[in-house]
């Protein structure tokens, strides 16, 4: 089921050193590049069909054409590697094994947006691979494919490493933005959308690493060469990170629209240990949960996940198997968004934190079922008020446990009244 | 998140030293506002001293041109940064989604018995600090640990007896 | 005038200014829509959710409305069960972790979370777990004392320091619900305006070192006033109450809009400036040292008044007491001075609301044609053999030295609202209403004419310096003759001084009778 696009010099030796990476095609595409009006690769990429592999999914090409034409300004390139979404660990390797490939592919975007100034926002935690970065783009300096000069040709284009510090919600991509300009990770109110008003106020373009990461393919075999692979409305293949509950988790490079179950099965060596599966976490921890009847028919591509009424997100598979506590699963992501709400937005700020009390309260026996309905009741409160979808991340996975497994909430309130009933009558 | 803005006020002056002087100049040039130097000069200090005081807070407020309180705010937005010194070994473990499904509580325990510490807390003798972090993007190799800035994957007790031991 | 638009609310339509949001843009015509962080001086943050309305076939359909210009044709849903909840729900999000301290909390009565309470929320709190808690009672510096638990974190109090007054001595630190209103050790509020943070706030987290626990809100009177602290006449509220068995007592001053003058804000100098009403007042009449009647005091001046007496009108006095007292000067033939150099304090400025002219009306004297220069007064000091000073206190601010030998030959007779070097000296002093207690009309430094009514009503009124003016011999002293002569000087005012003032034109305001 594997295919090798992205992935294809992740297992060369020493791939992510120029000399090596180049042996292997990287910067093999300038040239024609170079040759092509900029225009003519937007229209490639939106042949491509190529989609945003941040977790939106949104077409990459059509993004770039929404930036105005003939403003008096500078446009910026932002690289979303802010990658802080659990269960997904899919840029990371992209960053390490094969940095030249992105490096190329901001060449690329930037040739085509007519961008001079790019910034790759690596978050925080990847101390090691920051490093890794660094070095690559320093190598791509020195050989003369960034600078004043791309590889000769009459395009000048610095790349800068801006570093997170520990904020998942520097992934969203006006808390990007925010972070880049010294201020706090907040979101910015959209309209104006970052094409229009972005970083510094100019036109700017915010992209994943691995979308960015896939254009040098694109360019170099042509959008029918990359739509062979996947399905038709979601083209191309995708770095996979299955983790959890499976006997091989990892990294794999998959074209969309495989079956989950299988590829869980034939992929990620099945369920660990041969224990029962109990559910899926699709596309990342936000997005709702799966039980094995719901994932029967569930393909890995956007169609398939949205009639399944969860989402593909960043690709981040999660396996859990019949021995996990689902209220204290919950009780881990609640407190994981609660954590990072950037505490703008009044009901994501004080209401993911209420959650978070409310099922610590369910876990130690003092809930009542009054709790559980309080708890869907304030998913639906919190949801789509707010500036921008961290607050959704939760409330919209924790209301597909508290639906699908009310039962063991319940439980967890009919321990609790027994246990205080008992202590009563001793 | 628990609350960070009680700053340590040493008393003492801060400046950078030579060398996260000149990475300060290289890096101011490659952005169009100054503000945009707040966060790569948090790193440098923390780079350079462990942590991260109010008064190093102040000297870059005022080597940059703006606000102290702007500075304070990333400084405690950011939770990678140390606003009081750690231990000569600081040790993270992650807490969230696949970690926690692959046994991040064995490790945690582990530890706490071990050096005698909670996550949060510093030992007495300066040697090791614990803290419980959320997901460091290595879910496909849980449970993962990171010292001092390094991974370690696929963690289980034994091999943090190993590492450990490896630690001065 | 704007451009007017039309557009639905509630399926009503309603006619609207283009180019406002919808909150500015409804108010007008007297809808609400319920917000705590979007301040018109301030801008649009989208923080608090809870101006979040429903637009009917609108993509998005739910905007917040301080972020949402209004547009031609649009159906703004305020009143649909969705709103409703979502009003509901955003006031229990800023309840759950709120303390509820409204009994020992200033705000209480002018609070807009008790007042949204009432409006879009009212439900019992279904809060059973425990609360976040935060600082309490923090000195921010400049009087501000912050409680991080009331605070809604709409930020306001931040922006006012970063876009206002642009010194940014606030920030909030951390995230989640743990963010809280700080300032940087060592680095607390540290400008003229502070104070207004206070006014900001719109709830009980900002308050003031200087009102804490004087007065609850609802006991207060809010009369219109013009602050007399400096020559730009910022537009205040002068709140004062008469406790029972007590004065009639200013207890506060807060800026009051007025786009031409002051926009929404004071200066702290000025908000403070309330204490001068209350304390250090000239009470009691004297004539060589002892108490007497206010008729005696007079009488007495009277038998001085002559050729070569010189009468000093202060540049605090308003436009009808300079009227009346340059008629007193014209009817005794003698002459009026309105030599002040004292309340000029050069370089004290800001190009913003503080002016260099601590007087509220110099623009006034120039106006009547009363010289101020310090030669002509200088003459006609030498001329003189006694002074009669109205409210013109030569030794404010520790000026007028190079005078005093001269005065101390010479029979000083003081029209004041203070006791001031000038009274402690005079050979009688006679104790007069100040602006609070008085009405009048002053023209700021900019040509703009304000006019103010009475605020505060003491138990033993003093006389207005008008009604001293007519007693001294004035012929120029009923409200209609000071009006009749008012618009003689003013040609531009035609009818009665209309609410936020009335700007002079070019010519009139440089205009100087002979």
């Amino acid at each position: 089921m594997e295919v090798k696009i992205l992935s294809a010099k992740f297992d060369i030796k020493d791939a992510h050193m120029l000399e090596v990476a180049k042996q292997h095609g990287a910067y093999s595409q300038l040239d024609k590049l170079f040759s092509m009006e900029p225009v003519a690769v937007i229209e490639e990429v939106k042949n491509s069909g190529l989609r945003g592999r941040g977790g939106a999914g949104f077409p990459a090409g059509l993004k770039w054409s929404f930036l105005p034409k003939g403003l008096n300004k500078p446009v910026y390139l932002t690289v979303n590697s802010d990658e802080s979404e659990p269960a997904t660990f899919k840029d990371r390797y992209i960053l390490v094994r094969d940095p030249h490939m992105m490096i190329e592919g901001i060449i690329i975007c930037c040739y085509a947006i007519g961008c001079h100034d790019a910034y790759i926002y690596i978050r925080g935690e990847y101390t090691s691979q920051v490093k890794a970065l660094q070095k690559a783009i320093d190598e791509a300096y020195a050989a003369g494919y960034l600078g004043e000069k791309v590889a000769g040709h009459d395009f000048k284009l610095d790349v800068t490493v801006h570093r997170g510090a520990g904020a998942y919600i520097c992934g969203e991509e006006t808390a990007l933005l925010e972070s880049i300009e010294g201020k706090k990770g907040q979101p910015r109110s959209k309209p104006p959308f970052p094409a229009v008003e972005g970083l510094y106020g100019c036109p700017t373009i915010i992209n994943n690493v691995q979308t960015i990461a896939s254009l040098p393919y694109i360019i170099e075999n042509g959008a029918a060469a990359y739509k062979q692979y996947g399905t038709e409305k979601s083209p191309g293949t995708h770095l996979f990170g299955i983790s959890g509950h499976v006997n091989k988790p990892g990294m794999y490079e998959l074209p969309l629209g495989l079956p989950i179950l299988d590829v869980i099965e034939k992929v990620a060596g099945g369920v660990l240990n041969g224990k029962k599966l109990k559910a899926i976490i699709p596309g990342g921890s936000s997005t709702p949960v799966q039980t094995p009847e719901d994932a029967k028919d569930l393909t890995l591509d956007y169609e398939s996940m949205a009639a399944h009424k969860t989402m593909f997100g960043s690709g981040g598979i999660v396996v859990l198997d019949e021995t996990v506590d689902i209220v204290k699963l919950v009780e881990n992501l609640a407190q994981f968004y609660h954590h990072e709400s950037c505490g703008q937005c009044t009901p994501c700020r004080e209401g993911l934190g209420w959650i978070l009390k409310i099922v610590k309260k369910i876990l130690r026996g003092d809930g009542t079922s009054a709790d559980i309905d309080l708890l869907v009741e304030l998913c639906d409160n919190i949801e789509m008020k707010t500036v921008c979808v961290l607050s959704a991340a939760c409330t919209m996975p924790v209301r597909s446990y508290l639906i699908k497994f009310r039962h063991e909430f319940e439980a967890y309130v009919k321990k609790g009244a027994s246990a205080q009933a008992n202590v009563k009558q001793g | 998140m628990s609350d960070r803005s009680k700053l340590i006020v040493t008393g003492k002056p801060f400046r950078f030293d030579q060398e996260r002087d000149a990475e300060f100049e290289r890096l101011v040039k490659r952005y169009p506002t100054r503000e945009s130097m707040i966060l790569p000069a948090l790193w440098l200090t923390q780079e350079q001293e462990g942590w991260i005081s109010a008064e190093a807070i102040a000297y870059i407020a005022d080597r940059i041109g703006t606000f102290a309180s702007q500075v304070f705010e990333c400084a405690t937005f950011y939770t990678m940064y140390n606003l009081h010194p750690m231990g000569r070994n600081h040790i993270c473990i992650c807490r969230t989604l696949s970690c926690w499904l692959r046994g991040k509580q064995e490790i945690v325990d582990y530890l706490k018995n071990e050096l005698g510490l909670k996550p949060g807390e510093i030992g007495a003798d300066g040697k090791f600090s614990l803290e419980e972090v959320e997901c460091l993007g290595h879910c496909g190799t849980a449970p993962v640990v990171q010292v001092n800035g390094e991974f370690h994957e696929s963690m289980d007790v034994d091999k943090l007896k190993s590492l450990l031991a490896t630690l001065k | 005038m704007a451009e007017m638009i039309k557009l639905f609310v509630n399926g009503v339509e309603v006619e609207v200014e283009s180019g406002k949001n919808l909150i500015d843009a409804l108010k007008v015509v007297g809808i609400e829509i319920p917000h705590f962080c979007y301040h018109p001086a301030l801008g649009a943050d989208g923080n608090c959710r809870m101006c979040l309305v429903g637009i009917e076939d609108g993509r998005p359909p739910l905007v917040p409305a301080c972020k949402t210009p209004v547009a031609p044709g649009m159906k703004v849903q305020l009143d649909t069960g969705k709103i409703k909840k979502i009003q509901q729900d955003m006031m229990e999000f800023q309840l759950i972790n709120h303390p509820i301290d409204c009994p020992v909390c200033d705000q209480a009565g002018e609070c807009t979370l008790q007042d949204y309470y009432m409006t879009y929320d009212a439900q019992d709190s279904r809060m059973t777990v425990p609360v976040v808690s935060k600082g309490k009672k923090m000195d921010f510096g400049c009087g501000v004392v912050h409680d991080q638990e009331r605070c809604v974190l709409c930020a306001r109090c931040v922006r006012f320091t970063r876009l206002i007054t642009k010194t940014g001595e606030l920030g909030i630190v951390n995230r989640s619900d743990e963010a809280r209103v700080t300032t940087f050790p060592g680095r607390p509020l540290n400008n003229r305006y502070a104070l207004n943070v206070v006014d900001l706030c719109p709830v009980g987290a900002m308050t003031s070192q200087d009102f804490r626990f004087k007065q609850r809100a609802w006991f207060l009177t809010r009369d219109k006033g013009i602050c007399h602290g400096c020559s730009k006449g910022c537009n205040i509220f002068i709140d004062h109450n008469r406790e029972k068995y007590k004065d009639d007592i200013i207890y506060r001053f807060r800026p009051r809009l007025n786009e031409q003058v002051n926009g929404y804000f004071i200066c702290d100098e000025g908000r403070l400036s309330y204490h001068a009403e209350n304390e250090g007042r000239l009470l009691a009449a004297r004539v060589d040292g002892k108490d007497c009647s206010v008729d005696h005091a007079v009488q007495a001046a009277r038998k001085a008044l002559g050729p070569k007496i010189l009468m000093l009108v202060s540049p605090e006095c308003s436009i009808e007491e300079m009227i009346a007292i340059k008629a007193l000067a014209d009817a005794v033939g003698t002459k009026l001075s309105g030599y002040s150099d004292g309340y000029i304090k050069a370089g004290d400025g800001d190009g913003w609301l503080i002016q260099d002219d601590k007087s509220a009306n110099r623009a006034g004297l120039a106006k009547l044609g009363i010289d101020a220069t310090k030669e002509t007064f200088n003459g006609a000091l030498n001329s003189s053999d006694a002074v009669i000073s109205f409210n013109n206190d030569l030794f404010i601010h520790d000026t007028g030295s190079e005078f005093r030998q001269k005065l101390e030959k010479m029979k000083v007779i003081a029209v004041s609202t203070h006791n001031n070097t000038l009274t402690q000296n005079a050979a009688i002093a006679i104790p007069v209403a100040s602006y609070s207690e008085s009405s009048g009309s002053v023209i700021n430094k900019d040509g703009i004419l304000q006019h103010f009514g009475r605020a505060v009503q003491k138990n033993t009124p003093l006389a207005d310096m008008t009604q001293i003016a007519g007693m001294l011999g004035s012929p120029i002293v009923t409200e209609s003759d000071i009006a009749s002569e008012m618009k003689k000087v003013l040609p531009s005012l035609t009818e009665v001084i209309p609410e936020g003032g009335l700007k002079l034109t070019e010519s009139e305001a440089a205009h100087v009778p002979a």
